[in-house]
């Protein structure tokens, strides 16, 4: 029986999950839009993995990551919750050991990472506005009435520049509607769109940070070829788009729990594929102990608390062993 | 007169320094999601922060009862020194009968100063003030020990829920204290209780030591920052401040006393910024190069949002940073920071300063 190692990234838009083998094969890979039930999207995407990858696998280790890895670490009993910006360094790495910089564009947030000699030293990412990011595109795609796998492509068609403000998704979809007013073409809008986006993120992200290449385009919105090419006109130079640059994420935390297992040879913590059976829900309460009345967060799994979180002393998250009493004492 | 003050770090000194010298304190709870709400609906919009805290920390104790406030104002081109008076316009239009005290450093107008300190004063001589004053001064410097203490062995604790009640108890020792001997004795049975977790340190090339430094309110007061420290602690990571109470009393009642320190972070500063600039900004800059000199791994900078002399320094960044070889991770904080949002940028810079260092150490052994 082989081994394999799972990994799962809860983004607020996708939801992936991969299993990569023994030499980090990609052998499983499921990317699922984010409708809001992560527990369930979870729970049917195991259930797809179960079936393709048959009993002839050993399950060995679980990582998650991403914005929600920390409800879907605790359903899964996942060995490793790590950051998004950590699993993205580690599969980038792995594909592309030459890599310099990573630009990361996801649902709702963007991310540049440097690497050097493989090793990674510096990222950021965006802080206060969400425009250039993938809900945005997504919102500008229906207004325009295209799909957005078309809208990409549609960019490399326009014939004219239009300049669109990219500076926040407002004054961009305001200034996009008045261009449109003036008869500019929807290719031409969406170049322009494209083109404020990568300026966006040059702006806030690189500030003054040194790029060096090779350029790594990934996330959700690097299917974009329209973004792809501002990015090249931007750099001057060829961005490379992973083949699967949509499930980095998911593929960095199965690499970066692979690596966690081998080097300390532990038993998986994974609640075992019967979770998909299982029920799971949080409530919360708030505290009483003392004056910052933390609100506390407590994931059960059929009537048995699995995990609470929320509390800022440790008196809740770090004694899952005494929930029962200290429940009865807070009452 | 029932007296209180602002919430920013180990209140317990205020409160001791006010309570030593007769008065009825009225000590002032940490700022909760509530106190945030409450200040934020009563402030100006652009005011920074720490402007919006207070206030709701002040709205918050009025509740209770006070009659005078008493804050500090400020020096140099940053508009926190206004704040102190503007607070006192606001609440005194909402209606409320109350005094504030806003000590401005002395050599700004020596009478007022004077008139106000013998308001603190009251009916104690000025022996017993002198006397008063040494004591609290000497149980600053106390507690700002232990806490670095803490901030330094928490990253090894395997209980750390048991080191933050242990802690929790050692603060609440020191608010009872009533003289210098009292001090030292709390110390001792502090150093104490610490030792009982038999936390050992790993080999100095194994340590993760990070620097936090940036506008005074948000790196002193952790109930506002997010509990920053003990977030890094938990990821294995230990860290100071560059600000504690005890630096700030030096810093500003005692100058002579830190007069030596700052003038060597202003040395440290230079290059980068050479002039006041209002706040900590230009101490913040000197403060990052003496971590880098100290071997710390890296530091973390944290501003209000809008605040203007941290803006300053964070435009430094990116240079100090590569100058120094040191990651420097650069957070804004307001009532609108998400913290989860925190929690990963904070895990990621961890994981980089982690990997730089085995990276460094195979670099060494290819060498040799």
């Amino acid at each position: 029986m082989s081994r394999v190692y799972i990994g799962v990234d809860i983004g607020s838009v996708s939801i992936n999950i991969v299993a990569i083998g023994e030499d980090c094969e990609l052998l499983f890979r499921l990317y699922k839009r984010n409708t809001g039930q992560p527990v369930e999207l979870v729970k049917e995407g195991f259930k797809e993995l179960q079936k393709e990858l048959g009993a002839k696998k050993e399950i060995a280790g679980v990582g998650v990551t991403g914005s929600g890895r920390q409800l879907i670490g605790y359903v899964l009993g996942a060995d490793i919750v790590k950051n998004e910006i950590t699993a993205h360094a580690a599969a980038t790495t792995f594909y592309y050991p030459e890599v310099g910089t990573i630009f990361e564009i996801g649902g709702q947030d963007s991310k540049l990472i440097i690497i050097k000699n493989g090793i990674p030293v510096d990222f950021a990412m965006n802080t206060v506005c969400a425009a250039g990011t993938g809900s945005f595109l997504d919102h500008q795609a229906i207004r325009l009435g295209i799909r957005i796998e078309e809208f990409g492509k549609l960019a490399l068609q326009a014939k004219r520049d239009v300049r669109i403000a990219g500076r926040c998704t407002v004054f961009a979809e305001s200034d996009m509607i008045s261009k449109q007013q003036y008869g500019f073409t929807k290719p031409e809008i969406i170049k322009g769109l494209c083109r404020a986006l990568v300026r966006n993120y040059m702006n806030n992200l690189v500030r003054g940070k040194q790029l060096e290449p090779q350029y790594i385009f990934q996330g959700g919105v690097a299917a974009n070829e329209g973004i792809k090419a501002a990015f090249e006109e931007e750099l001057n130079h060829e961005v490379i788009v992973p083949e699967h640059h949509d499930v980095m994420g998911a593929i960095g935390i199965a690499i970066l729990v692979k690596e966690e297992m081998e080097r300390t040879g532990r038993g998986t913590s994974f609640r075992g594929l019967d979770f998909t059976r299982d029920d799971f829900y949080t409530d919360s309460f708030n505290c009483a102990g003392c004056a910052n009345e933390c609100e506390i967060i407590r994931v059960k799994a059929n009537e048995e608390v699995i995990a609470m979180t929320g509390d800022r002393c440790g008196k809740w998250s770090g004694s899952i062993l005494n929930v029962r009493d200290s429940e009865e004492k807070h009452a | 007169m029932r007296v209180s003050f602002p919430y920013m770090g180990s209140t317990i000194v205020y409160g001791k320094l006010l309570e030593l010298l007769g008065h009825q304190v009225v000590m002032p709870e940490p700022p909760t999601r509530k106190t945030v709400d409450l200040g934020v609906k009563y402030s100006p919009e652009f005011a920074c922060f720490p402007f919006k805290v207070i206030m709701g920390t002040y709205l918050e104790t009025l509740e209770r009862g006070v009659e005078l406030f008493v804050t500090t104002g400020g020096q140099g081109p940053c508009r926190a020194g206004f704040y102190g008076e503007l607070h006192k316009k606001i609440i005194q239009n909402m209606g409320y009968d109350v005094d504030f005290i806003v000590l401005d450093p002395p050599w700004r107008d020596y009478e007022k100063f004077f008139r106000q300190i013998l308001t603190l004063k009251g009916d104690n001589s000025w022996f017993k003030v002198a006397e008063v004053i040494h004591t609290v001064y000497k149980m600053c410097k106390s507690v700002d020990i232990i806490e670095k203490l803490i901030t330094t062995v928490r990253a090894y604790a395997g209980d750390r829920a048991a080191l933050n009640r242990s802690w929790r108890d050692i603060l609440t020792a020191y608010s009872q204290i009533e003289t210098a001997r009292d001090v030292a004795r709390v110390e001792e049975e502090a150093l104490r209780v610490i030792e009982k977790y038999d936390i050992k340190l790993p080999p100095q090339e194994k340590r993760i030591r990070i620097g936090i430094v940036g506008e005074i309110y948000v790196v002193m007061e952790p109930s506002i920052n997010g509990n920053i420290e003990e977030i890094l602690n938990s990821l294995g990571a230990e860290t100071e401040r560059s600000l504690y109470l005890s630096t700030y009393i030096d810093e500003t009642i005692f100058p002579w006393i830190g007069r030596k320190e700052k003038k060597k972070l202003i040395k440290k500063a230079s290059g980068y910024i050479d002039l006041n600039i209002g706040g900590h900004a230009r101490l913040s800059v000197g403060q990052i190069v003496d971590f880098k000199d100290r071997g710390f791994d890296g530091v973390i900078h944290l501003k209000p949002f809008a605040c203007l002399p941290e803006l300053i320094s964070e435009s430094m960044l990116e240079k100090l940073s590569a100058d120094l070889d040191m990651p420097i991770l650069s957070l804004s904080i307001d009532e609108q920071t998400a913290e989860a949002n925190i929690m990963t940028r904070l895990d990621a810079f961890v994981d980089f300063i982690k990997y730089g260092k085995a990276y460094s150490k195979e670099r060494v052994s290819l060498s040799v």
